[in-house]
């Protein structure tokens, strides 16, 4: 009888710990440790990489910051209508986010110094996300984790993964079917005016998710915060034998390609030049995909 | 007849800077290529380049180089006729307000009207400097053009202009990148357009080296004395003015900004004996040309060892900003030796003005506390509420903090404006504040941390640093007001300098500093906004018990002098307390402009003509200027919000205007 007994509240035990463990949740942000009771239901994001992470777990943010900059310049994934727009990123309005009675508030590199401020209105996630001394889209990788712990859908975040993971694999082998199976180099470019051009380098987004299509950067440089270099146009002729990707949209430097200059980079001059269409190079961990798949349909179009 | 003429003396100096220039040009050419001479030889003379390399040399080093002499020559000569026209060794592009001009029409063209073509930017550009310029000008009037004023009315406008670019700037960012570079003054090239675009306008230069040194040589004479010549004086200035900023113009929108050279250049031709005015122009000209084409090499050199694009503007002003120092510091000893003539208001203060301004201010509280913002105004129209426990502390320290920034640089501004007798002085063309906000930027941007993670310890550290250069500088000429000013100038260039490098770089670390250095009182906690309050309130109290100094230094240095103060180390002590004053705001809070020159000035018009009743009525101006700022900042574009220091300068510049209408600065 004893026994049973001892037995029975052994299992009570056991259940109540499961029951706590599953009340509460710790993760750690770029702060440290934070606790959160239940999951959150009302968040806001004040950086578009985060609001990005939020839609690709499936949770709708309440507010965000700047959303008209968002599908100006994001676009992909979209935000869901109804959420807020709560001021621009470098200062978001405070009395805005506290009417709109989140439960959460995530915020980011942009943000730095205002997580204090913010915890006055509701508990704080901090993400230190674009640093020169770590490594950018390993940090995205970990933060997109932390979120669906925090939200309870680390399922789904396994699989979204996964699936990123198969995407690379799959656009790999188009890729390899394309070009035979040594690809070819690449790096990838933004035009910031008909002389200057912004390469995408060590720690950059771009460059990540080229990497994981299975190609070496094309010109290497050197590691920044947000992982991008600006250059001389004519710097671009260091790519021995590669190709070299460039971002739409091109406003900046029309005129560029109709000078002798250009036509005379190497890299031109044996066509090995290609357009992406505009995508969002400072995103979170999903964001890969639709660099992998923009850049993958750039490349295709150039012949092997 | 030609104008330039070479005696004997003159001929060694241009020998000299010719030889300069080539060397310049080779050195300049050799930098990031591999060719031989002989290749690069071959290619100037009209040889068709063949292979990538030779394809770089010609159409990107080559022009490049060439770009940089025009360039240069063009500042050189506009700031040698700025300077004779005016009589004034601080006039240059920049303090006179062409550059900020430019900017801010450029910056609005991309933002909002980015299909533009390059010719019709460079109008933009064109009818931006002129704006401002003419604006200038009207605000110094003639009696101030070869004084103090005109750079006082150049820097203010300089300030005016930067607010405005910054705001539009801070609420389109991502729109607004094509022009950062153009901001930090970039010649990279790719071909000879820019080259070919530029040389037909600066077809005006040899007609400017011809036509000019004779008016000019009579307008030293002053106005009178060039009247009686034969001059006429006034259609003569127009044009000439005209005409040198239409060639800086077109300069400008092909490099951007370039700060500091049309400065120096001149100021370097009259130290090596360029007396004459053609000679002058003409020295300026060869001078500016190989100053550029040194600084632009630095700046490939950088580049290289930097692995990274460094612009020219940015070499050019940490070359320049400490070359300035030197070689301007001995010509400015002699301040303006006038009395401080205020506004004319109301003729006594009543004690009414006291009852509502004190009901002004308490209603301006209640209002920032209890209006309730709203997206529509109208569609939803006006409510208030009285703040919740949370709204309160979201509001309260940063009405506190508004208020007392606003009061503090006005008591800032008014001891500068009585210690230098001058109405336009305004404390943030200051060294101080410039060298507070430049450690600031400058440990920002080295280490890559946010700048408001850096405490008040750096921004004092950098006050007192410029403290000490002035210390040390101005011993010999009592703290002469022109080389505070001279500081400020160079420190306030530098810094801008840094920012636009920043900005060019990309990634956001460039929008957070510039949020910053437009005053913001949005990251104001209760503990730092208490500091402030109780800072400025301990500095408010030394001002009072010094109030008699500055009466009497108002008044004249001699008037001073016979009562028995020692104005040297009066004058020094009161612009510690104008440092300290700038340090806090700025360490605290961020730069905040104009409103320590408008303060001031709305006491005197209100009738306080004695310091006691200046200094608290125009602390109780800034408080409220600052709030309200504060308030229309956090309201008029909700839920966005604009920084209340842009606001305050936005509201100082229409007042500017306003004084500008009343001819109250003639």
């Amino acid at each position: 009888m004893l026994r049973i007994f001892v037995c029975l509240y052994v299992a009570a035990v056991w259940v109540g710990a499961i029951a706590t463990a599953q009340a509460g949740i710790t993760v750690s942000d770029s702060r440290g440790e934070q606790h959160f009771e239940s999951v959150p239901e009302r968040v806001v994001a004040l950086n578009w990489s985060m609001a990005e992470n939020l839609v690709e777990l499936g949770v709708e943010p309440v507010g965000v910051a700047d959303t008209d900059g968002y599908s100006r310049w994001v676009a992909q994934p979209e935000l869901p209508e109804d959420a807020v727009d709560v001021g621009g990123r470098a200062e978001p309005n405070m009395e805005r986010i506290a009417s709109l009675d989140p439960d959460l508030i995530v915020l980011s590199t942009t943000q730095t110094g205002l997580a204090e401020k913010m915890e006055k209105i509701a508990p704080v996630l901090f993400f230190d996300a674009y640093r020169r001394d770590h490594d950018n889209p390993e940090m995205a990788r970990e933060i997109f984790k932390t979120l669906a712990r925090v939200f309870a859908r680390t399922d789904r975040a396994e699989e979204k993964l996964e699936r990123l993971d198969e995407r690379f694999q799959r656009l790999r082998e188009r890729l390899k079917d394309h070009f035979g199976a040594a690809l070819p180099r690449v790096t990838s470019a933004l035009f910031m005016s008909p002389s200057v051009v912004r390469i995408f380098g060590d720690n950059s987004m771009p460059q990540h998710a080229l990497k994981r299509l299975g190609m070496q950067p094309a010109l290497p440089q050197k590691r920044t915060q947000w992982g991008q270099v600006q250059k001389k146009v004519s710097d671009l002729s260091r790519i021995e034998d590669g190709i070299l990707l460039y971002f739409k949209p091109l406003d900046r430097a029309r005129d560029l390609f109709s000078k002798p200059l250009w036509k005379a980079l190497p890299v031109v001059a044996r066509g090995r030049v290609a357009a992406v269409e505009p995508t969002w190079t400072y995103g979170g961990a999903m964001s890969l995909r639709y660099l992998a798949e923009n850049m993958t349909d750039a490349l295709l179009t150039i012949e092997p | 007849m030609l104008a330039v003429r070479l005696p004997d003396q003159q001929l060694p100096r241009y020998v000299a800077g010719l030889l300069l220039l080539v060397a310049a040009f080779v050195v300049h050419l050799q930098i990031d290529g591999p060719l031989s001479l002989a290749e690069q030889w071959r290619l100037i003379i009209g040889g068709t380049p063949d292979g990538f390399e030779q394809v770089r040399f010609y159409y990107s080093a080559l022009p490049r180089a060439v770009l940089a002499i025009m360039v240069g020559a063009v500042l050189g000569v506009v700031g040698s006729l700025l300077q004779q026209v005016t009589q004034n060794p601080l006039v240059a592009p920049m303090t006179i307000g062409a550059s900020s001009g430019a900017w801010l029409a450029l910056v609005c063209a991309s933002v909002w009207l980015p299909w533009l073509g390059v010719d019709q930017r460079a109008i933009a550009a064109l009818l931006g400097s002129v704006v401002a310029v003419t604006l200038v000008l009207v605000i110094a009037g003639r009696g101030g053009i070869g004084g103090l004023p005109v750079v006082l009315a150049g820097m203010a406008t300089h300030i005016l202009m930067g607010a405005a670019a910054s705001a539009v700037i801070l609420m389109n960012q991502e729109a607004a990148q094509g022009v950062f570079l153009w901001g930090a003054g970039d010649l990279t090239q790719n071909d000879w357009n820019w080259v070919e675009w530029l040389w037909p306008h600066l077809l005006l230069l040899p007609l400017i080296l011809l036509f000019a040194p004779r008016p000019l040589s009579l307008m030293r004479l002053g106005e009178a004395g060039a009247r009686g010549r034969g001059l006429s004086y006034g259609p003569v200035l127009v044009v000439l003015l005209l005409a040198a900023l239409w060639i800086l113009a077109t300069s400008i929108t092909a490099v951007g900004v370039i700060a500091f050279l049309g400065l120096i250049a001149p100021n370097i031709a009259r130290s090596t004996g360029a007396r004459r005015a053609g000679d002058e122009l003409l020295s300026s000209g060869v001078f500016g040309a190989c100053l550029l084409l040194g600084t632009d090499a630095l700046a490939k050199l950088t580049g290289i060892w930097f692995g990274e694009l460094v612009p020219s503007g940015t070499a050019a002003a940490l070359v320049g900003a400490p070359a300035l120092v030197i070689f301007a510091r001995k010509k400015l000893g002699q301040g303006a030796h006038t009395a401080l003539s205020l506004p004319h208001g109301a003729r006594q203060l009543y004690t009414k003005t006291w009852v509502l301004m004190t009901l002004a201010l308490v209603g301006l509280f209640l209002l920032t506390l209890t209006w309730v913002p709203n997206v529509s105004f109208w569609k939803e129209g006006v409510r208030f509420a009285w703040p919740s426990d949370l709204i309160w502390s979201l509001r309260g320290p940063r009405l506190l903090m508004a208020a007392s920034a606003g009061a503090g640089m006005a008591v800032a501004g008014l001891i500068l404006q009585r210690l230098i007798r001058n109405p336009l002085a305004s404390p943030d063309i200051l060294g101080m504040p410039a060298g507070a906000t430049l450690a600031l930027v400058a440990l920002s941007v080295w280490t890559g941390t946010s700048i408001h993670e850096s405490g008040p310890g750096v921004a004092f550290g950098g006050s007192l640093i410029v403290l000490t250069v002035l210390m040390l500088l101005g011993r010999r000429s009592h703290y002469a007001p022109g080389l505070v000013i001279l500081v400020g100038i160079s420190l306030a260039a530098l810094m801008e300098a840094l920012v636009h490098f920043v900005l060019a770089q990309g990634g956001d670390s460039g929008y957070v500093i510039l949020g910053w250095l437009s005053g913001s009182t949005y990251r104001a906690d209760g503990e730092r906004s208490l500091m402030l309050a109780a800072g400025v309130a301990l500095m408010f109290v030394i001002v009072l018990v010094l109030s008699r100094w500055l009466t009497l230094i108002s008044i004249g240095d001699g008037m001073a002098r016979a009562r028995g103060v020692h104005v040297g180390r009066a004058r020094l002590v009161l612009l510690v307390v104008v440092c300290a004053l700038c340090a806090l705001v700025t360490a605290l809070m961020g730069p905040v402009a104009f409103v320590g020159l408008l303060s001031p000035h709305v006491a005197a018009l209100l009738g306080a003509r004695k310091v006691r009743p200046q200094l608290f009525l125009a602390a109780m101006v800034g408080m409220a200027l600052m709030v309200l700022s504060d308030w229309l900042g956090r309201t008029l574009v909700y839920p966005d919000q604009l920084p209340a220091g842009l606001i305050a300068a936005l509201i100082g510049g229409g007042y500017f205007l306003f004084l500008l209408t009343r001819r109250r600065l003639a």
